[in-house]
């Protein structure tokens, strides 16, 4: 029966994050992001997402729902794949309060919001430019 | 598997009447007479139970034994320079091992027979015999041929058996020679020394006179290479190196003969290529550079766009060649597989999944030759591409492709109309200018993607290979270790245009294989005027950090950069994951998966080793110059290694 209700729980939470939109506006940032950043490395947090939000998944700019705001994000973080599968499911661990309190969350998701995004222009970066420039000049030779 | 043996593995000899055996064949009579070692074995040892080794077993094998003085009637003809010359004539470059008394007949022939000495083969000292073996493995991908790899007794096989076993699952083609001493140290022998891998190799062989030795190499050979490819071994007596050969005539080595398509399927499939509108050719990993020549010929000749694996594993179509690519058009209406068992355009090596003779036919052969397509008449509308599902329903021809291509262009130049070449000409054109549009297209958007977290300290992943591509895109390189723990980012990045720009992975995924590989293919490069780049995981790097030695004590051009994250993290994300499911927390997931407290220097490291060496290195913006430094390095024929600070994946 638990499994039940949380999966309806679940499903109708993926399915209102994952309507939402890019164009939606973030929610606000209560919690503290230093800490946040310990918390996130603590946590192992990094292991998929880099030290800084950037890794093998993503977390800046990417424009995901579970991000929208912190209310979203902790619920993303509570009802993760094993219990109740939240479509699209990931391989994503779950956090549940005994873990994370609501507070650490908070933490968390101020520090995740506070990382910039430090693209460079392509221009910029005279490696990227090389290799665009090389390529295109490039033709084949056996 | 067909495993064959030169006897029976159901009916193992008892220990006894296998050393009577031994001794009652004319050979080995004559090598316990005259041989000293022979001599000087105390025959009791052969009674002996297996258990520790005994005081005057330990003695010798701590070198506290004199050996005894020659006699008038000493070797001048050891069987093993026999078997020195028949690895000599079956071309055989390298023998890496780590030394062993089991094998000192073989390895003395090495150093001592030929002229010059040590030479085809060089003897490549290893300090594990795991390094050994995952160097033959490297060689073997690189040149698509195999050298040897030499091991001690029970204790080698078993050191160097998980390399094997990775072997295996990617089919690579070498010869493990491996030495047995039944007069020395019981614990070090078997009765049947092969049993303890031959689930994971090809084949194997005992033989028990130098005759059926030297037969034994020349087939261990002609197996390894023929498909399916794959390790095999021959485990060779310690008498049958020391005996004198007298007068015996060294057999000519007769290669492998590995056989096509007959030609009436060869002329089935060219008129099939002829008279398809938009042909494609799907190619998988090929068993020599020759194949990859071969199917490069086909696809010119017929105009066909073509998929690779260069991307992904050694030997498949040039990455940048014109008609590498979807093509102007992706309505395939024949699809030619090349060793490739799908007819999807995603670049894949066919999957290796068990050890089963399943695996074996998936690794050769035509995949997605279609049994019952009707080819439209010339002019005719082209047929729909059926789904991918469909497409691979087609024949299977359990047959080396490498061996087909060449008939099937025998059939093509004779088949093909002065009409039909105008059509593919323009189809030709028409495709090159495509790919090359598809493959900037491409480009541009990885890029966009690559320089998310350029300047993070410590350096992301992408950029680490970004950094490297202009250093090395006008060189002859090789990419030997496996990406698929460091990003895989040289894929989308460079250009992989020789069948040895990308050795693929470890084969069954197991750890350690990363510097033994790359120190291998850096055997083959040495000669050749080319360097290898090893994008060195730190896990990997621990298992057996001692071929860095081999790298610098032979002065191999590899350039190793470190992909140093300071953990396992595959598995520290698994074990968060559990703890989460568990709902315990995952502030302990780091246990046992982290290389921290104390973080290890492997700049320090290859420096003890002898390799030159750079690092730790946070800042991005120091990591070009250290890789220029270390490009340097590898064109003058010296090993490098840079030690960088990752991102964890």
């Amino acid at each position: 029966m638990r499994r039940v209700l949380i999966g309806t729980i679940t499903f109708l939470l993926g399915s209102i994050a994952a309507s939402m939109t890019h164009s939606q506006e973030l929610g606000p940032v209560n919690g503290n992001a230093e800490a946040g950043a310990q918390l996130y490395y603590d946590h192992g947090c990094h292991g998929c997402h880099g030290y800084s939000g950037y890794g093998r998944q993503d977390l800046n700019n990417t424009g995901s729902p579970w991000l929208m705001n912190v209310e979203v994000f902790r619920a993303f973080l509570r009802s993760r794949a094993n219990e109740a599968p939240i479509l699209p499911s990931t391989s994503m661990p779950n956090y549940p309060q005994n873990s994370l309190s609501d507070e650490m969350v908070s933490d968390i998701y101020a520090y995740i919001r506070s990382v910039p995004d430090n693209r460079p222009e392509t221009e910029d970066i005279p490696t990227l430019r090389k290799i665009l420039e090389a390529a295109a000049q490039r033709e084949f030779k056996k | 598997m067909n495993n064959k043996n030169t006897k029976d593995p159901d009916q193992p000899l008892p220990k006894a009447d296998r050393r009577k055996f031994l001794k009652g064949a004319a050979t080995t009579a004559a090598a316990l007479a005259i041989s000293p070692t022979a001599k000087s074995q105390d025959p009791s040892a052969y009674n002996a139970s297996y258990t520790a080794p005994s005081y005057q077993q330990m003695q010798r094998d701590a070198g506290m034994v004199t050996p005894p003085e020659p006699d008038a009637r000493m070797v001048v003809r050891p069987g093993s320079d026999l078997m020195v010359q028949a690895l000599k004539e079956m071309g055989i470059e390298f023998v890496s091992s780590n030394p062993g008394s089991s094998f000192e007949g073989i390895q003395e022939s090495i150093a001592n027979y030929g002229d010059p000495p040590n030479h085809m083969p060089e003897f490549i000292t290893a300090l594990h015999e795991e390094s050994s073996v995952d160097m033959a493995n490297g060689y073997a991908k690189s040149e698509g041929r195999p050298m040897v790899a030499m091991l001690h007794g029970t204790l080698g096989i078993q050191h160097a058996s998980m390399s094997i076993f990775q072997a295996y699952h990617t089919g690579t083609p070498m010869l493990l020679l491996v030495g047995r001493d039944v007069g020395f140290i019981q614990a070090h022998t078997a009765d049947d020394m092969a049993a303890m891998c031959r689930s994971f190799t090809k084949w194997d062989a005992q033989p028990t006179s130098l005759e059926e030795c030297i037969d034994s190499l020349h087939e261990a050979y002609r197996q390894a290479v023929t498909p399916p490819t794959g390790p095999v071994m021959v485990v060779i007596d310690i008498e049958l190196q020391k005996e004198e050969a007298r007068d015996f005539q060294l057999p000519r080595f007769r290669p492998a003969v590995i056989e096509g398509i007959d030609t009436a399927t060869a002329r089935n499939i060219a008129q099939r290529l002829l008279n398809a509108n938009n042909p494609r050719l799907e190619t998988g990993p090929f068993r020599t550079p020759e194949g990859v020549e071969s199917v490069v010929q086909l696809a010119e000749l017929v105009g066909a766009s073509t998929s690779t694996t260069a991307t992904a594993a050694s030997m498949g179509f040039p990455q940048r060649h014109p008609l590498c690519g979807p093509g102007a058009d992706t309505n395939y209406d024949f699809i030619l597989g090349l060793e490739a068992a799908s007819a999807d355009i995603t670049l894949k090596r066919p999957i290796v999944n068990s050890l089963t003779a399943e695996r074996d036919e998936m690794s050769v052969g035509f995949g997605s030759l279609r049994e019952n397509y009707v080819p439209n008449p010339p002019g005719a509308e082209p047929t729909p591409m059926e789904d991918d599902q469909q497409a691979n329903q087609g024949a299977l021809l359990t047959i080396d492709a490498q061996a087909s291509i060449p008939i099937i262009i025998s059939e093509l130049t004779r088949l093909i109309t002065p009409v039909q070449q105008r059509v593919i000409n323009e189809r030709r054109a028409r495709h090159a200018s495509a790919n090359r549009e598809a493959f900037l297209t491409a480009l541009a958007e990885t890029v966009e993607e690559k320089k998310r977290g350029w300047d993070l300290s410590p350096v992301s992943t992408a950029r680490l290979y970004a950094e490297l591509w202009p250093l090395i895109m006008n060189e002859d390189w090789c990419l030997a270790s496996p990406s698929n723990f460091s990003g895989g980012h040289h894929r989308q990045l460079w250009e992989h245009n020789k069948h040895y720009s990308f050795l693929g992975t470890q084969g069954a995924g197991g750890m350690g294989y990363g510097l033994g590989a790359s120190v291998g293919a850096a055997l083959a490069a040495r000669s050749r005027g080319r360097f290898v780049v090893n994008v060195q995981c730190d896990g990997d790097l621990n298992y057996a950090p001692g071929a860095l030695w081999t790298a610098a004590h032979h002065e191999l051009p590899m350039l190793a950069v470190m992909h140093n994250n300071r953990a396992w993290h595959q598995e520290y994300m698994f074990v968060q994951y559990l703890a989460g499911v568990r709902g315990r927390g995952t502030e302990r997931g780091h246990i046992g998966c982290v290389l921290r407290d104390p973080f290890i220097d492997y700049s320090k490291m290859a420096e003890s080793y002898g390799v030159a060496s750079e690092g730790p290195i946070e800042d991005p913006n120091l990591l070009a110059a250290a890789l220029s430094r270390g490009v340097e390095s590898v064109k003058d024929g010296k090993p490098y290694l840079i030690d960088v600070i990752t991102q964890p994946r």
